[in-house]
């Protein structure tokens, strides 16, 4: 019936069991794990703020920086995590000059931060930054996920500022059918839980992310982990991989409450009714070349949801790339490193 | 101003996690296991193997529900299909929530009421877990009508993962997994707002 004799089982079991004995020792070998290889400096820091700045991979590097905004969620050393994973050295191999804001861990003292303190004081003072120190009225600006969203906003309250706006598996409409994120906030009291616990635990968004899939992100991921525990080099890019996805900075609570409510639930975005602090985010205002870069398969911002931005930003030099893998993927696979860095390169540098 | 990029001492990995699921796979090996000594030989008649596949299953779905009733009936067997559950309550209990009682100074009808909130979850989840038993029975019956037979223990349990992301999946995008698993965070912030907020 299923080609499988109990004497075969048995011995597969008893094969895995030794499997996870010996890697024991791999483990406890392994040494350091390290998350960020590019080599960068700090040029800019604000409050737990860091803005960084890489060195640069080629002699004259372009004169216009190129901004990255991650997301609030999670860390952004997954734009770095290990020399033949990183979108970061891709653009500095093609002669970009690439800065980046680390947001930090946002604890009980930040809990009234809020989306008016991340856009017009935040991103605003470091894009500032940028554009003296460079000497550039405008600078390019490349927002990651949650990241992109909140370049949408900045670059339609500071057009003037921006030369070129990247947005990489960027949510835009929140309530297309299939945005499981958006399905799962639905129901949730977001002012009882800003309310209750100040800011919102980055275990909470682990469970969030993990249930959604959670017999292959947590249960079969571990399983099939026994066949590298005898490597080494497997093991240690597993361990990255793992570190990243358990390093959850909690999110401001006064930032999450507007999030949730006027993005996830209310979709005021497309709507053009988000307000941040007293000006209305109208994404028509987006008028300078916009580059969306969206995951084909992407399970936590479906491609229809980054796509939307065709119809409601106001740029006549719209393009649109499609990368053929999902959220995690369009940073760390292999196909991503061939594709996106190159295409996002080639684009900035022809405008 | 200079950086020091992020570096993780390997102990940071939670190696529990992957104990926690070797034990489970192993539970699941060994409900293998039981049902090829009982299996008839790969040249009997469809209605030996047939009957034999359903009494398995059946045998499989009422461990199941045993797990339900008893988490400590065969803890590594309930880990296989709680993993959401154990995930959450990971979450619940670094908020001060406890899963077997609530603290001293929390009230006992809010916790009770997220108990029962709680309790209809598991019940979703125990459907879910339930009908991926029921899809994988039918893949077996669908492979072995192909004429195809499983290579490996392994691929077994991948398929038995495939079946439980197809029923889950679908569960989860359905209008009653959104409103009860926000009813649940809900229940939950009810519990600390009657306690202590955590910091």
């Amino acid at each position: 019936m299923i080609g499988l004799t109990s004497e075969r089982i048995t011995e597969e079991l008893r094969s895995f069991s030794a499997k996870l004995a010996q890697g024991g020792q791999t483990l406890r070998d392994l040494g350091e794990i390290e998350t960020g290889v590019s080599p960068r400096e700090a040029v800019y820091q604000e409050d737990k703020l860091t803005l960084y700045r890489y060195q640069p991979r080629v002699a004259q590097p372009h004169p216009v920086p190129l901004l990255i905004v991650y997301a609030l969620v999670n860390r952004p050393y997954m734009m770095d995590l290990q020399e033949d994973r990183s979108m970061i050295r891709g653009l500095l191999d093609a002669g970009l000059d690439v800065y980046l804001i680390d947001w930090g861990y946002p604890d009980a003292a930040d809990r009234e931060l809020s989306l008016t303190d991340y856009i017009h004081r935040y991103i605003d003072h470091c894009v500032d930054a940028l554009r003296e120190r460079c000497g550039q009225d405008a600078i390019n600006l490349l927002g990651v996920c949650q990241g992109g969203t909140l370049s949408l906003c900045f670059s339609s309250l500071y057009p003037e500022k921006i030369r070129n706006l990247v947005t990489m598996v960027t949510p835009v409409d929140f309530h297309t059918p299939d945005n499981l994120l958006t399905h799962l906030i639905r129901h949730v009291n977001v002012d009882l839980l800003v309310d209750t616990l100040g800011n919102l635990p980055g275990q909470l968004l682990n469970f969030t992310f993990l249930s959604l899939s959670p017999f292959r992100l947590a249960g079969q991921k571990y399983v099939d982990l026994t066949d590298i525990l005898d490597d080494a080099q497997a093991l240690r890019n597993f361990l990255r991989m793992e570190k990243w996805i358990f390093d959850s900075p909690d999110q401001a609570g006064a930032a999450f409450r507007q999030f949730a409510k006027d993005f996830f639930q209310q979709n005021k975005l497309i709507k053009g009714e988000v307000n941040i602090g007293d000006r209305r985010v109208n994404l028509g205002n987006i008028v300078m070349p916009v580059l969306n870069v969206y995951a084909a398969q992407d399970h936590l911002v479906p491609p229809a949801a980054s796509k939307a931005l065709a119809e409601c930003c106001g740029s006549r030099d719209y393009t649109e790339f499609s990368f053929q893998g999902g959220h995690i993927g369009i940073y760390v696979s292999g196909r991503a490193q061939r594709e996106v860095p190159p295409a996002v390169a080639a684009w900035l540098l022809a405008r | 101003m200079t950086d020091q990029n992020s570096t993780a001492e390997p102990g940071l990995f939670d190696v529990e996690l992957l104990l926690k699921q070797a034990r489970a796979y192993l539970a699941f090996g060994e409900q293998i296991r039981q049902f090829a000594e009982q299996s008839p030989d790969a040249g009997a008649q469809p209605p030996d193997w047939d009957t034999t596949l359903r009494q398995h299953f059946d045998r499989f779905k009422a461990a199941v529900a045993q797990s339900t009733e008893d988490s400590n009936a065969d803890p590594d067997l309930a880990r296989l299909w709680t993993l959401t559950l154990e995930s959450w309550q990971q979450a619940a209990s670094s908020l001060g929530v406890s899963a077997i009682a609530p603290r001293a100074d929390q009230s006992a009808d809010g916790w009770r009421a997220y108990q029962q909130v709680q309790g209809e979850y598991l019940e979703l989840l125990r459907q879910s877990a339930v009908a991926a038993l029921d899809l994988m029975e039918q893949r077996l019956r669908e492979r072995a009508a192909a004429g195809t037979v499983a290579d490996s223990l392994r691929e077994l349990f991948n398929l038995w993962v495939d079946c439980n992301e197809e029923t889950y999946g679908r569960m989860l995008r359905g209008a009653e997994y959104s409103e009860l698993s926000g009813r649940l965070l809900n229940a939950l912030l009810g519990c600390c707002a009657r306690g202590e907020p955590a910091s």
